[in-house]
């Protein structure tokens, strides 16, 4: 089961343990982690569980799909070239040790 | 699945006068938040659960809270259609409507469109130096654009508007008015035959519609589903967007110095469109059934029990936002309820944003020189903007009187 950590704006961490195959915002849901508000449930139609991968892990990551390539244009927090929407993000042990920045605002 | 229509077991039982409900509902929810946060309501026939986290608890579990309600009004009225349906079939459904409603299409394929419209539409009232800002420019706007992100080339902004106002007074006809039925079934059909039209015309020249879109969608979507599913839209389309213009712009013009604020950084309009969505939602509650017993709020429900979600509730839930009742630009960010969660979350939400933030309240704030209420000021004037609030299910300003300086 991949561990995951969620860097806070506030400057604290959380760190989460999921089921592979969990999508990284059904894991900060799942688990109360402040900041990841996902209104649409994780059909990449709300743009609201941004988070900044760390720059090391971009490339492990993979680039956004077209439809949320589309959606991180309309984030309320600046998007970056580091920008994924964690609700397309399957979590894998390939992904054990993600670390994600998650942004000050989402709506 | 059985409905049951009396109170769970141990739900607390609150008598609430719709009529009241309509004209003023928000200190029913205050106290309800506090006293019985799951009550039946026997007058609406469903408990309504009115705590902004119990809400998004239930959001969040569509396995249990379904959408798919035994004796829906909705259902009657447009058959069966994607707001009454869950995961997959609500997904097949969405995911062939939804394209032409993402953000950059709104902003690449109708930005353009939206804004012309409402320069026409002030092109007409410029010179008037007063105009009902709801009747003479918000509705026709938002019905025009409706029109064209639907793909309905056909019909008119006073055909949408017209349907649209017929399909939501049949929505809530609990009374059975044989009347409302019958304006209803004569909106139906007009609709079912104006997309049928657009239908046979995109089907060898796609426009970047909803109804093109679902003509072309990879997994196949029929005539009926499209019909259907585009009397949904229509329903919703009009009032939500008007309603969040109007009542924004009603809450800027009785407050100069935020109205002054919001003029000089133009990318404010955007906190004006979520406080006013959050403050007095459109939208005010959705029904929800559920699919097995379930204990939320304190009370377990039994499967088939009927559940309102009253957004409107938790967008005033004190525990969430300070100052609730107030509306507030410089409020602290936090996620209103106001276009619902989860898989239905609304389809409209980035069309609307732009047609109201981008470009609606901008023009007409820019346009209409000295803009200010006609209205008197007392609360008991009965002409008073005040008075024209109506509707819990759906709220918003039925008119908006303005004076400005005409050239």
């Amino acid at each position: 089961m991949p561990t995951v950590i969620f860097q806070l704006p506030d400057g604290t961490e959380r760190k989460v343990t999921a089921e592979s195959g969990t999508a990284l915002m059904q894991a900060a849901v799942s688990n109360g982690v402040e900041g990841i508000v996902a209104e649409c449930g994780g059909n990449a139609s709300c743009a609201t569980c941004h988070v900044y991968v760390a720059d090391a892990q971009c490339e492990l990551v993979g680039p956004p799909n077209d439809v949320e390539d589309e959606m991180l244009d309309f984030t309320a927090a600046e998007r970056r070239p580091t920008s994924r929407l964690s609700c397309q993000i399957q979590l894998s042990d390939a992904l054990d040790g993600l670390v994600v920045h998650v942004p000050e605002e989402q709506v | 699945m059985s409905a049951p229509t009396t109170a769970a077991p141990g739900a607390p039982v609150v008598e609430l006068d719709l009529a009241e409900l309509r004209r003023d509902p928000y200190p029913a929810y205050a106290w309800l938040r506090r006293t019985a946060p799951l009550a039946w309501v026997p007058s609406v026939g469903r408990h309504l659960l009115t705590r902004y986290e119990d809400i998004v608890h239930a959001e969040k579990l569509p396995a249990v809270f379904s959408s798919r309600e035994e004796g829906s009004l909705l259902l009657r009225t447009v058959g069966p259609n994607m707001l009454r349906e869950d995961d997959p079939g609500h997904r097949r459904l969405r995911a062939a409507a939804e394209p032409p409603t993402r953000p950059r299409q709104v902003r690449d394929l109708w930005a353009d469109a939206f804004e012309r419209t409402a320069h026409e539409l002030l092109d007409r009232i410029a010179d008037r130096g007063e105009a009902d800002l709801i009747a003479d420019f918000a509705e026709p706007l938002v019905a025009a654009n409706l029109a064209l992100v639907l793909g309905l080339r056909t019909a008119s902004a006073a055909d949408v508007s017209d349907w649209s106002r017929a399909m939501m007074a049949a929505n809530g006809n609990y009374a059975d008015d044989p009347g409302i039925w019958l304006r209803a079934e004569q909106a139906t059909r007009a609709i079912e035959e104006a997309v049928a039209e657009a239908a046979d015309a995109v089907r060898g020249a796609p426009d970047g519609s909803v109804i093109s879109s679902m003509v072309h969608a990879a997994d196949p979507v029929s005539l009926t589903e499209i019909q259907n599913n585009v009397k949904v839209i229509i329903g919703g389309g009009v009032n939500e967007p008007r309603d969040v213009f109007g009542v924004g712009a009603w809450a800027l013009l009785q407050r100069p110095e935020a109205l002054e604020k919001v003029l000089k950084d133009p990318a404010s309009w955007k906190r004006v469109f979520e406080e006013t969505a959050r403050w007095i939602s459109p939208i005010g509650m959705y029904p929800r059934q559920l699919t097995q017993g379930y204990q939320i709020a304190g009370v377990t429900l039994p499967a088939g029990s009927r559940v309102a979600l009253v957004i409107a509730s938790g967008n005033r839930d004190e525990s969430v936002f300070e100052r609730a009742d107030e509306f507030d630009l410089d409020r602290p960010h936090r996620p209103h309820l106001a276009f619902g969660g989860g898989p239905h979350f609304c389809m409209g939400a980035w069309v609307a944003r732009h047609e109201v933030s981008a470009i609606a309240w901008p023009l007409v704030f820019s346009r209409l020189k000295g803009l200010r209420l006609a209205e008197g000021t007392t609360a008991s004037d009965s002409g008073s903007a005040a008075g024209r609030l109506d509707g819990w299910v759906f709220r918003g300003l039925t008119s908006l009187n303005v004076t400005w300086h005409a050239p």
